[in-house]
C-alpha cells in the first residue's frame, strides 16, 4: 500500500458515511502514544497545532501553525493545498465555512479530538457543532502501514541498534543515566533519528522502565533500555536489558526464559491471528514456569504495541485486543515481565507481518547485554 | 518560540536545592494565595509540552506522562504523576514535594476537598477528557476559579534565582554556538555543525536542546528531519537551551564572508536602538514603531513578525505567547529578536536576551567571566 491508496480508503469509507470532508487535528505535542491524523492525511509532521482537511474527491487542505513553517509544509506535501496560519481555529473555520455546503457541519468528521488538549478541543467542537467523530475510519485506515512506512521503520530499527551498540561501549560506574540517554540520543540522531522515545533507567532490582534520572549506575546494574529513534516520523523500537559487570548465574537464566517467552509471541503473530492470541503465547511460556501471577496488572499490562507517529494500530499486544493481524501491520513485541529474583526485564523486537508469519526487524534479536567489566 | 517537540523529554531535570530553594517555591505559593484569600488549595496541571506553571511551582517537568500538584494552603502539597505507580520513583528526583502518588488517586483526593475554594491552573492544557475528570470531582463548577493568568502574571518578574538559571542557560547558548562555528570552520556540513553545537550543549550540562537551520540563507528555519551534508552560507540557526528548568535562545548567523553585510549592520543598529530605547514603563508597541522604522524599508522577516521579543523563563514559548504585553515592567527577561526579510539581499534575525532593570536593560553574557 502507498500513501495515494491509503488515502482512496479512507475517501471511500467517507463516502459510505456521507462525510463530505474529513478534519483531522493533532496539536504539534508529539507522543508515543498519541496517533496523529495530520501525520496519516497529510503526511506532515508538525510544529505547532495542525489541522487536515481531506475531501471526498481525495484532494486535501492542509493549515500548520507557525505561519513561518508553511514554506517547509509545502516542501513536504506537493499533494495538499498548503496555508500557514497563526491561529488554527480561525483558519480551519474559515476554510471549512468557505468548502462545506452545509451549515450543520453534519457531513463533516472530525479525528483526533480526544488528544487534543482543552483549550483546543473546546472551541473546535463548539464552531463544528454537528461534526461526527471519525477516528476510527483515519486510523483504522492506517493500521497497515504503507511501504514508505515500513521501510523507514527498517531504517530507525538500524538506528536503534547503532544506539544499542553504543550503550554497551560507554555503560559504566559512575556515569549517570541522564548522561547515558543524551549521548545514545545524540549518536542516533546522529544517524538520522529525527526523535527518540528513550526510556532509560538503571538499579538493583528495577520495578518497572522509567525515564531517566541523574542516578549515577553502578556494579551490579541492570540498565532497562528502550530504544525508540524515529526516522522520518516513524518510530521503532528494541528492549534491552543489560547488566553492568558480570551476569549472575540466575539473571542470565530468567532473561533466557523472557527470550523464550518473546520468541513464542513472535512465532504466533502471523495474518488470521488475533494480537490476544500473541499475548497468551508469550504468558504460556512464563505461566509454565511458575510466574503467572506476575502476567497480569500491576506487573504488566501489554506484551507490545503498534508503533507511530501517524497511527498506533493494531494497538497493544494484550489479552483484550481481539485485533486480527494481517500483512503490514508494524508493531512490538516485548515481554518486558517483573520477575520476583531479577526485577523487571526488557526484551522485545518490532516486527511487520508478512504473508508467512512476522519478520523481525532488527539484525541481531535480544540477549542479555553486559558493559561496564572491570578491567583485568 | 515553538520547535519541533520531542517525544520524550530527556536530559537532567533532578531539583537542585542550591540552584532552587525550597524557600523559592513557599514564596511563589504564598504569592498565590495572596492573590485569592478564599482559595484553599490549588490544582496546577503540566504535561511534556506545557509545564511552565507545574515547573513553577514544583519544580517538576514532566517527561513522559502528565502531572498535576495539588497545593494546599494549610496541609501538605501533593504531586500526583501519570504512568502509573511504577513511574513515582523516576518522578522523586524531579521535585521538592515530597508527597508523590500516582494520578489514579487524583480524583479521590480532589472529591475529599470539595468544600474547599479552588484554584485552577494550566487546564486548558488537558485533555477534554482529563479536564472533565478533575471538574467532576471538585464537584460545582463554580468551586475552581481558573488563576492561569493570575501565575503567569506572578511569573513574569523573575527572582535572583531564576536569573542565575537563566544566565546558565544563556552561557551554555554561547557554549553551543561556538562548537557550531569551530564544527563549520572544519568545513562540516549542516546536520554535523548543529549535532556539534547540540552536543556541546549537553556537555555544558543542557537539560534540553532545540535547534532550528535555515537551508535557503536565512528565510526559512526548519528542525532537524533528515541529513544534510551539504555545506551552507550563510547558515542562520536558531538554538534554544535550557538549564536548571530555563530557557535561553538565539539566532546566530555563521558566514566566512569576512564583512559583515549591510542587511547584518541594519538588523543591529535596530537591535541597539531598541534595546537603549527599552525601559521600566516603555510602551511595547513604542518599541514595534521604532523596528519598524529602523529596518525600512526591509519587511520583518515572517519569524519575527509577530513578535519583537519573546518573553523567557520556564517556557520556551512562555505565556502570554507573542503578545509581549502593553508595557515593560522591571524583573522581565526578555529575548530581543529583530528579524529582517530582503527578497534580494537575503534574510537574517539577531537577537539579545537581556532583563529590563530599573533604569534600562542588562543584557545577559554568552561568555564566562
Amino acid at each position: 500500500m502507498n500513501f495515494q491508496e491509503r488515502l482512496a480508503t479512507i475517501c471511500a469509507r467517507m463516502q459510505d458515511e456521507k462525510l463530505a470532508l474529513l478534519v483531522g487535528v493533532h496539536d504539534g505535542a508529539h507522543f508515543i502514544e498519541k496517533p496523529n491524523p495530520v501525520m496519516v492525511l497529510a503526511g506532515f509532521k508538525a510544529i505547532g497545532a495542525a489541522a487536515a482537511v481531506l475531501h471526498r474527491d481525495g484532494t486535501c487542505d492542509l493549515i500548520v501553525t507557525p505561519t513561518w513553517d508553511v514554506e517547509r509544509a509545502a516542501e513536504l506535501c506537493p499533494h495538499a493545498r498548503v496555508v500557514g496560519a497563526d491561529d488554527l481555529l480561525e483558519s480551519l473555520l474559515a476554510l471549512i465555512g468557505k468548502v462545506s455546503a452545509q451549515g450543520t457541519n453534519n457531513d463533516i468528521g472530525i479525528a483526533g479530538l480526544p488528544f487534543l488538549p482543552s483549550g483546543l478541543a473546546r472551541p473546535l467542537g463548539a464552531g463544528l457543532p454537528g461534526a461526527r467523530a471519525a477516528d476510527r475510519i483515519v486510523f483504522e485506515a492506517a493500521r497497515i502501514k504503507t511501504a514508505q512506512e515500513i521501510e523507514f521503520a527498517r531504517e530507525a530499527a538500524r538506528i536503534a541498534e547503532l544506539g544499542y551498540k553504543l550503550l554497551l561501549q560507554i555503560a559504566q560506574p559512575g556515569l549517570s543515566e541522564d548522561a547515558l540517554a543524551l549521548a545514545l540520543k545524540s549518536y542516533m540522531k546522529a544517524a538520522g533519528a529525527e526523535d527518540n522515545f528513550l526510556l532509560l533507567c538503571a538499579g538493583p532490582h528495577n520495578r518497572a522502565v522509567q525515564p531517566s534520572t541523574g542516578r549515577k549506575l553502578a556494579q551490579g546494574d541492570i540498565i532497562l533500555a528502550e530504544i525508540t529513534p524515529s526516522y522520518r516520523g516513524q518510530l521503532t523500537q528494541i528492549c534491552r536489558t543489560v547488566v553492568v559487570g558480570d551476569p549472575s548465574e540466575e539473571l542470565s537464566r530468567k532473561y533466557a526464559l523472557v527470550v523464550q517467552a518473546m520468541n513464542q509471541g513472535i512465532a504466533a503473530a502471523r495474518p488470521g491471528v488475533a494480537m490476544a492470541e500473541v499475548c497468551r503465547a508469550i504468558n504460556v511460556v512464563l505461566e509454565q514456569q511458575g510466574y503467572g501471577e506476575y502476567c497480569h496488572p500491576p506487573h504488566i499490562r501489554r506484551r507490545g504495541h503498534g508503533l507511530g507517529f501517524a497511527s498506533v494500530r493494531p494497538g497493544d499486544v494484550s489479552l483484550d485486543n481481539p485485533t486480527v493481524l494481517e500483512p503490514d501491520m508494524l508493531f512490538m513485541i516485548h515481554p518486558n515481565q517483573y520477575l520476583p529474583e531479577t526485577g523487571y526485564l526488557l526484551c522485545g523486537e518490532p516486527v511487520v507481518i508478512t504473508e508467512g508469519g512476522a519478520q523481525v526487524l532488527t539484525r541481531e534479536q535480544s540477549a542479555l547485554g553486559i558493559a561496564g567489566r572491570t578491567q583485568e | 518560540m515553538l520547535t519541533q517537540h520531542p517525544t520524550l523529554l530527556i536530559g537532567p531535570s533532578d531539583w537542585e536545592p542550591a540552584r532552587m530553594p525550597r524557600e523559592e517555591f513557599g514564596r511563589r505559593i504564598d504569592a498565590l494565595w495572596e492573590r485569592d484569600p478564599e482559595a484553599s488549595r490549588a490544582i496546577v496541571f503540566g504535561s511534556s509540552r506545557h509545564h511552565a506553571e507545574l515547573a513553577y511551582f514544583s519544580n517538576l517537568i514532566p517527561k513522559l506522562e502528565p502531572a498535576v500538584a495539588l497545593l494546599s494552603r494549610t496541609g501538605a502539597h501533593r504531586l500526583f504523576v501519570g504512568g502509573g505507580v511504577n513511574m513515582i520513583g523516576a518522578a522523586r528526583p524531579l521535585t521538592w514535594i515530597d508527597e508523590v502518588l500516582p494520578m489514579k488517586d487524583l480524583a479521590d483526593a480532589l472529591a475529599a476537598g470539595r468544600a474547599a475554594r479552588s484554584l485552577l491552573v494550566g487546564a486548558d492544557s488537558m485533555t477534554v477528557g482529563f479536564r472533565r475528570t478533575v471538574t467532576e470531582a471538585i464537584g460545582a463548577s463554580d468551586a475552581a476559579t481558573d488563576a492561569t493568568a493570575h501565575v503567569w502574571s506572578q511569573m513574569r518578574r523573575k527572582s535572583r534565582y531564576e536569573l542565575d538559571a537563566i544566565d546558565a542557560a544563556v552561557k551554555a547558548t554561547g557554549a553551543t554556538r561556538k562548537a557550531m562555528r569551530e564544527a563549520l570552520i572544519s568545513a562540516a556540513g549542516v546536520t554535523q555543525a548543529v549535532l556539534a553545537g547540540e552536543r556541546a550543549a549537553d556537555m555544558a550540562g543542557a537539560q534540553d536542546v532545540r535547534t532550528l537551520f535555515s537551508l535557503d540563507g536565512g528565510r526559512t528555519l526548519r528542525p532537524f528531519f533528515a541529513s544534510f551534508k551539504q555545506a551552507v552560507d550563510p547558515l542562520l540557526a536558531y538554538l534554544a537551551v535550557r538549564r536548571f528548568n530555563y530557557w535561553a535562545e538565539c539566532f546566530p548567523l555563521f558566514t566566512i564572508r569576512p564583512e559583515p553585510s549591510r542587511l547584518h549592520e541594519k538588523a543591529w543598529d535596530a537591535l541597539e536602538a531598541a534595546a537603549s530605547a527599552i525601559k521600566p514603563g516603555v510602551a511595547t508597541q513604542e518599541i514595534v514603531q521604532l523596528i519598524a522604522a529602523a529596518i525600512a524599508p526591509c519587511q520583518a522577516h515572517p519569524v519575527t513578525a509577530r513578535a519583537f521579543a519573546q518573553r523567557m523563563g520556564l517556557g520556551l514559548d512562555e505565556p502570554p505567547y507573542t503578545d509581549v504585553g502593553a508595557t515593560f515592567e522591571a524583573g522581565e527577561v526578555y529575548s530581543l529578536r529583530i528579524g529582517i526579510a530582503d527578497e534580494p539581499r537575503g534574510s537574517l534575525i539577531c537577537s539579545r536576551m537581556f532583563i529590563v532593570a530599573a533604569d534600562g536593560i542588562v543584557a545577559f553574557d554568552e561568555e564566562e567571566p
